[in-house]
């Protein structure tokens, strides 16, 4: 049992504990729980993109491939971040402007259809839980690894966490969460950074030197980790097209006033999450140049206790005053990483079950104010539930298919749907629901068949669906809106979309 | 009635998106070529990658730190942009819906 990190943890806890009282005396209406009454500031939203979008995955797992598979590490860290690109020309706006608190919202707003909400409602579902499984997973491995505490426990402990976060404080707990992570997380990898730089005199090239003389040239080279070449591309496409399906982040543009704050916001998380990810390859090639890829495998297999020796070693090494808490200290903060994403997570879910699915498909937008929020609360715990079943199950199966597959999913069913209609006149319902199931289906049906679970009799020969399931999502959305017909109406409607989309404002409103 | 107040509103919107589309999709194509084409250099390029730039960084190296900042400073470009350009027209088109509604009741 690891003392220093589970007190360093209780301390994480009670804080946001404390976040969620404060917060939850100030959510009442929907507008309060789903999108913290659109009062944040483009650099609070900022930060708590940052906190939301850097999961554990992030924190420890791109130190850890640096460090045992040098290049193809810093290859990983990089695509998170030219996502936000994606996001910031395409959806970050138009999405703040045409939407209220879900995806769903965007497409109803276009589309004025129920199978396209409900087409929405799937693919959100669906990404949310592919995504929340095998973080709850995670947290279960990490936690254990890390406190002593048991698997069941820990997944139970971040569970009930999550429901309490997200039930009693809705959005304003879960960014303010988001952003008490963000600050601990980068605070973390500015004091480790200062180290690493400190034990090299200032001269960073030191450790590429060093880790190149001990492992050969190959190391800093590409194809240690991802093979196959089209796996690469399949991989970056998912990533650089997928954060702009991915629910739980984009509705986060929602708790800004306008606009334009949510164009700021994404320059803030920008260059918070950018600057972090470019620290993961220094952090890692450190790692692998002081401790020595061996000693990292051995602690763990995947090398996701890499930044937490690393902070060990520089803090004096195993068994000293400063190690001990260098180690506690980013233990406890990868922990708390996971909190803030799962967080994220249910909120999401919570508004397509209740807000999309109760309020607007079954009630036909029908109920009152304090009937909603009472039904969001609801939703949240029985997703929480929900997903500590889900975690508990998943000991021991290979949650990282499930990765994988969420955010294959975003960008083949979610993307190519938000974009089409956000942009082409002629896209309709059909096309809508053409896209989702194509998209949905490609990917999961890929992911099946591919190495990361049928291993060498796999039929589908790459771990990432996405290069295939991305176009094919797109073609399900194209031949969808031709077999349906034309839907004259709803293309002279597209000017009206356009105008709210890029103004805010609609012809019609009193 | 909406006829009037869409028509002057119309060519305004028509002419903020063609300004956007004239400035969004040569942003588009540069990250997505570059992030990308990157990748596919990765792929199938490793040689390449491992010429030596400064000291022990390779051109793989290199080229991933150059594509955090051509993300960074492409974002950058298009928040100048839109802060100076598209946010007048914006503005100028919604004060222009606000007249037409209050001239109609």
């Amino acid at each position: 049992m690891r003392y220093v990190t589970l007190g360093m943890f209780g301390v994480i806890l009670a804080i946001s504990l404390a976040i969620t009282y404060w917060a939850a005396k100030r959510t009442r209406t929907t507008s309060e729980f789903y999108a913290a009454g659109n009062r944040l500031s483009a650099a609070q939203n900022g930060f708590a993109l940052a906190g939301d979008w850097c999961s554990a995955a992030a924190f420890l797992g791109f130190t850890g491939l640096t460090a045992l598979y040098g290049l193809d590490g810093a290859f990983y860290a990089l695509g998170p971040l030219v996502a936000f690109c994606t996001v910031l020309f395409l959806i970050a706006e138009p999405l703040r402007n045409t939407g209220k608190y879900t995806l769903g919202d965007v497409i109803m707003y276009r589309m004025q259809r129920k199978p396209a909400l409900l087409a929405a409602v799937i693919g959100t579902i669906v990404v949310n839980f592919a995504y929340l499984m095998p973080q709850m997973a995670g947290a279960g491995v990490l936690i254990k690894l890390l406190t002593g505490i048991s698997y069941d426990a820990s997944v139970v402990l971040v569970g009930i966490s999550m429901i309490v976060y997200v039930a009693f404080g809705g959005m304003l707990a879960t960014t303010w969460v988001q952003i008490v992570k963000a600050v601990f997380m980068l605070a973390a990898a500015a004091l480790v950074l200062v180290l690493v730089l400190a034990f090299v005199n200032f001269n960073p090239l030191i450790l590429f030197d060093g880790v190149e003389k001990r492992y050969g040239t190959n190391f800093l080279l590409p194809g240690n980790y991802l093979k196959n070449p089209f796996d690469q591309i399949s991989l970056a496409l998912g990533y650089v097209l997928g954060l702009a399906g991915l629910p739980h982040v984009m509705t986060r543009f929602y708790t800004v006033p306008d606009a334009k704050a949510a164009r700021k916001s994404v320059i803030w998380v920008m260059f918070l999450a950018g600057s972090f990810f470019i620290a993961t390859t220094i952090f890692g090639v450190a790692a692998a140049y002081f401790i020595g890829k061996d000693a990292l495998q051995v602690a763990d297999r995947g090398g996701n206790l890499t930044l937490p020796l690393l902070a060990q070693y520089l803090g004096g090494g195993a068994g000293t005053l400063g190690g001990e808490l260098m180690l506690g200290f980013v233990s406890a903060v990868a922990v708390a990483t996971i909190l803030a994403v799962v967080s994220g997570l249910t909120l999401a879910t919570s508004g397509a079950i209740a807000h999309d699915c109760y309020v607007n498909l079954i009630k036909h937008g029908q109920v009152d104010e304090r009937r909603q929020v009472r039904v969001a609360r609801g939703a949240a715990v029985v997703i929480g539930v929900l997903a500590i079943v889900l975690g508990i199950f998943a000991q021991g199966v290979n949650v990282a298919v499930l990765v994988i597959l969420a955010i294959c999913i975003a960008a083949s069913a979610n993307f190519p749907v938000l974009v089409l209609s956000l942009t082409w006149r002629r896209f309709n319902t059909g096309g809508v629901v053409g896209g989702m199931m194509f998209g949905l289906i490609s990917s999961i049906a890929l992911a099946l068949l591919g190495p990361a679970v049928l291993g060498n009799d796999a039929v589908w020969p790459l771990v990432n669906p996405t290069i295939l399931s991305m176009p094919l999502g797109f073609l399900g959305a194209v031949l969808g809106t031709l077999l349906a017909g034309r839907d004259r109406a709803n293309e002279s409607r597209f000017d009206d979309v356009l105008l709210r989309a890029h103004t805010g404002v609609s012809p019609s409103d009193a | 009635m909406t006829g009037a107040i869409r028509s002057p509103a119309r060519s305004q919107l028509r002419a903020l998106l063609a300004a956007k589309i004239r400035l969004l999709v040569p942003l588009i194509i540069i990250y997505l070529t570059s992030y990308v084409g990157l990748t596919v250099l990765a792929g199938f390029a490793k040689t390449t990658m491992a010429y030596k730039i400064v000291g022990p960084l390779n051109l793989g190296l290199i080229l991933i730190l150059f594509n955090y900042a051509l993300a960074w400073i492409l974002a950058l470009v298009y928040v100048r942009v839109a802060g100076r350009t598209y946010d007048p027209e914006v503005e100028r088109l919604r004060a222009g819906i606000e007249k037409s509604r209050q001239c109609a009741t």
